[in-house]
C-alpha cells in the first residue's frame, strides 16, 4: 500500500542539477524575458502589501487608529505599541501567548511520542491483523473533523473539560494518521540489519525502538513537531469550541476576541491588534525558516502532503 | 505475512515435528506471539485515539444526527427528519452549501492557475528566484487569524484595494459588507496563498529531464507548446494532488468567515462548517448540526470520487508509460 508520491522524479535527478542549470541557457523555455520579471515584481509585490500594511498599522499612533486613517507605507513609527499591547487593551495578551505556547508544545510532544511508538511497530513489527490496521489508519485520513466534532465536545464536555486545555492537548497523545503514515514510511526506508543486529545484542522491541531506531527518526519528528507546533498555533475552531475565560484564550482566539469586544461605539485598537497579528506571525516565520531543511525532506517522502 | 527465515530455528523444528509444514504457517511461534503482543503494544495510542475519539464519536454522530437534542435534555429520536429538514425545509442549508460550491469551485482552481503560472515563471533562468519565491511563500506562513484580521483592513471599503482600483478609476465595492462581494472578497483572500501549490509545482518543474526540452527544441517547438506539450504533463501529478487537497480544504473553509464576515450579509457568506458551528454551539441544536456534518461528508466525497475518475483522462503517470 504506496499513497501516490507526485515528485519522485525530483530525487533521483538532484545530481544532475548543474549540468541542467548550464543547458538551460539555450533553451527557450528557459527564457526570462523582461515581462518575466514584470510579472514577478508586480505578483511579489502584491504578495507582501498585506505585510507591509500589518507593519505600518502596528506603529500608528492610537489617534490614527481611532480614526481608521492609515496608510500603507508607515507614516508613524509608535514603537511603545509593542510593549502597550500587553497592558492597554484590558485583556491578558500576554497570558494569552504563554497559553499559546503551552498548547503548541504539548501538542508537538504528544503526537512525537505518539507517532514514533506507532509508526515503529507499523513499519517494523510483524503481527496478524496488521495489514487491515494499516487500511484503516489510512482510511481514516478521509474522515472530515467535523463528523466527530459535536460528539467530542459532549464527550470532553461530559468528562468536565470543558474551559481547559486537556480537549486540545490530549488527543495529540493518541497520534494522527496522517502522522503515523510518514513514520511508517520513514522508518521502512532504515536499514532492518540494524536492529536484527542489535536484537542478536540481547535488546527487546522497546529497546530497538528507543536506542536504534528513535535517534534516526529524528528528522522526521522534527518535521512532525513542527507542523503540529504550527497547526495548535494557529488553530482557532479548536478553542473557540472549548476555551471561554479570557485566561484561558491561546493568542489566535485572543485577537479575534479582541476585534469582537469593542462596541460599536468604538472601534477596536486595530494597532494593538495588528501589533498581536505580527506576534501571531513571526514565531511561524522562524520556525519555518530553522525547520525548512526537515520539510523539504519530508515534502518529498511524504508526497508533498506535509506542506500546507 | 509469518516468514519462516525470520523465526526462531528451535520453533521451526518444533512445528515441523508436530505437523508439517502447514501448522508452521498457521500456528505463531512464541517469538512471533511475543512480536504481535508489542505490536499491538506500540500501536495502543493509535488504538485507543482511533476507537476514543474517532470511532465511537463517528458512531454516535450517526445515532445523534437522527435525533433532537440540545444536550441539556434526553435526545429525542426523530429519524431522518434532521436530514429531511436541511434537503427540503431549511432555504440557509441551500443557501450555504451552494456558496459553500461557489467558494471551492473558484478559489481552487483560481489558486491552481496562479500555482502552475508562477511557477513556470520561476522556473526560468530568473535573477533573485529565491528572493521571489520567499515572497510568495511567506502568506502561507501567516496564521488563518492575522491573516484574516489584515484583510479586514485591506478590504475595507475605503482600504489599500479600494485604493488600488481608485488608481486605474475603479469604484471599488464594500467587500465584505457587500452581498454580491464577500464571496469574491473571500476567494482574494485565499488567492493569497497560492505561494505553498507555487513551491509545490516548481519542485516538480525542477525534476522534469532537460532532455525533454532539448527534444522539443530540435523539433522546433515554441516556449508556449513546450509548456503545454512537456511542462504541464509532467507536473499533472502534483496539479491533481493539488486539486484534491484544496477542495478537501475549502470545504471546510471556516475560521475566514468567522472572523470576518460571520456569515453575512444576509448569509450571503454563510458556508457549510460556520453553519454547522452556529447551528451546533450557538442554537444547541446538536442533532441538525450532526446531520449537516454527514452532509458534508458526502458532498466532500463525491467530489474526491469525480476528481478521482476524472484522473485517469488527465493525469500523467510515467510509470504508465514504462
Amino acid at each position: 500500500m504506496q499513497l501516490s508520491t507526485p515528485t519522485p522524479a525530483a530525487v533521483g535527478r538532484k545530481d544532475r542539477r548543474p549540468e541542467a542549470e548550464t543547458a538551460k541557457r539555450t533553451l527557450s523555455a528557459f527564457k526570462a524575458s523582461p515581462a518575466t520579471y514584470a510579472v514577478l515584481l508586480v505578483v511579489s509585490a502584491l504578495f507582501f502589501v498585506p505585510f507591509v500594511l500589518m507593519v505600518s498599522i502596528s506603529l500608528a499612533s492610537d489617534q490614527t487608529s481611532a480614526q481608521n486613517a492609515f496608510t500603507v507605507i508607515p507614516t508613524e513609527f509608535e514603537w511603545s505599541n509593542f510593549t502597550s499591547v500587553f497592558t492597554a487593551t484590558g485583556l491578558p495578551v500576554g497570558r494569552f501567548v504563554l497559553n499559546s505556547v503551552l498548547i503548541a508544545t504539548l501538542s508537538a510532544v504528544g503526537q512525537v511520542i505518539s507517532s514514533s511508538l506507532v509508526g515503529y511497530a507499523f513499519a517494523r513489527l510483524r503481527a496478524p491483523g496488521k495489514g487491515v490496521m494499516f487500511m484503516i489508519v489510512l482510511a481514516t485520513m478521509m474522515i472530515p473533523a467535523q463528523i466527530t466534532m459535536i460528539p467530542q465536545f459532549l464527550l470532553f464536555k461530559e468528562l468536565g473539560w470543558v474551559n481547559t486545555y486537556l480537549p486540545l492537548i490530549v488527543p495529540n497523545f493518541f497520534t494522527n494518521a496522517f502522522n503515523v503514515f510518514l513514520v511508517r514510511q520513514f522508518v521502512s526506508r532504515i536499514p532492518g540489519e540494524l536492529d536484527e543486529a542489535a536484537q542478536v545484542d540481547g535488546l527487546g522491541y522497546f529497546g530497538v525502538y528507543r536506542r536504534i531506531i528513535l535517534p534516526m527518526m529524528w528528522p522526521i519528528l522534527t518535521a512532525i513537531a513542527i507542523f503540529t507546533l504550527t497547526a495548535a498555533w494557529g488553530d482557532f475552531m479548536g478553542p473557540l469550541i472549548y476555551l471561554n475565560s479570557e485566561e484561558s484564550m491561546p493568542l489566535a482566539l485572543g485577537l479575534q476576541y479582541m476585534t469582537s469586544t469593542s462596541n460599536a461605539m468604538q472601534l477596536p485598537p486595530w494597532n494593538l491588534v495588528m501589533v498581536g497579528s505580527i506576534l501571531l506571525t513571526v514565531p511561524m516565520i522562524a520556525i519555518y525558516y530553522l525547520g525548512q531543511k526537515y520539510l523539504y525532506e519530508m515534502n518529498l517522502q511524504g508526497g508533498s502532503a506535509g506542506v500546507k | 505475512m509469518s516468514n519462516l527465515v525470520d523465526e526462531a530455528p528451535g520453533a521451526e523444528r518444533v512445528a515441523l515435528r508436530a505437523g508439517g509444514r502447514r501448522t508452521v504457517r498457521h500456528r505463531m511461534s512464541r517469538r512471533g506471539k511475543k512480536e504481535a503482543f508489542y505490536f499491538w503494544l506500540f500501536i495502543s495510542p493509535w488504538l485507543i485515539g482511533f476507537v476514543g475519539f474517532l470511532l465511537g464519536p463517528m458512531i454516535a454522530s450517526v445515532y445523534i444526527s437522527l435525533t433532537e437534542w440540545d444536550s441539556f435534555t434526553p435526545p429525542e429520536w426523530v429519524g431522518l427528519a434532521n436530514y429531511r429538514k436541511a434537503l427540503t425545509q431549511d432555504p440557509v442549508f441551500w443557501k450555504a452549501l451552494g456558496n459553500t460550491f461557489y467558494y471551492a469551485l473558484i478559489s481552487v482552481p483560481l489558486g491552481l492557475v496562479i500555482g502552475v503560472w508562477l511557477a513556470n515563471l520561476l522556473n526560468k533562468r530568473v535573477r533573485g528566484r529565491k528572493l521571489f519565491r520567499t515572497f510568495i511563500y511567506l502568506p502561507t506562513l501567516v496564521p488563518l487569524v492575522a491573516t484574516a484580521m489584515v484583510f479586514k483592513m485591506v478590504l475595507a471599503p475605503s482600504g489599500p484595494l479600494n485604493d488600488l482600483l481608485g488608481w486605474f478609476g475603479i469604484d471599488g465595492p464594500a467587500w465584505l459588507l457587500d452581498a454580491t462581494w464577500v464571496k469574491p472578497a473571500l476567494i482574494v483572500l485565499s488567492a493569497w496563498g497560492a505561494g505553498a501549490a507555487t513551491v509545490l509545482l516548481l519542485s516538480a518543474m525542477n525534476g522534469i529531464p532537460k532532455e525533454l526540452y532539448e527534444a522539443a527544441e530540435i523539433d522546433g517547438a515554441s516556449a508556449w507548446r513546450q509548456f503545454w506539450s512537456v511542462t504541464f504533463p509532467q507536473i499533472t501529478p502534483v496539479i491533481f494532488f493539488n486539486l484534491i487537497m484544496g477542495l478537501i480544504g475549502s470545504f471546510q473553509i471556516f475560521s475566514q468567515v468567522y472572523i470576518l464576515t460571520s456569515g453575512g450579509p444576509d448569509n450571503a457568506s454563510q458556508m457549510m462548517v460556520p453553519l454547522l458551528f452556529r447551528e451546533a454551539f450557538s442554537f444547541y441544536h446538536f442533532g441538525y448540526a450532526s446531520a449537516i456534518a454527514w452532509l458534508l461528508f458526502v458532498v466532500i466525497m463525491v467530489f474526491t470520487l469525480i476528481a478521482f475518475r476524472t484522473a485517469r483522462k488527465w493525469v500523467f503517470y510515467e510509470t504508465e508509460v514504462r
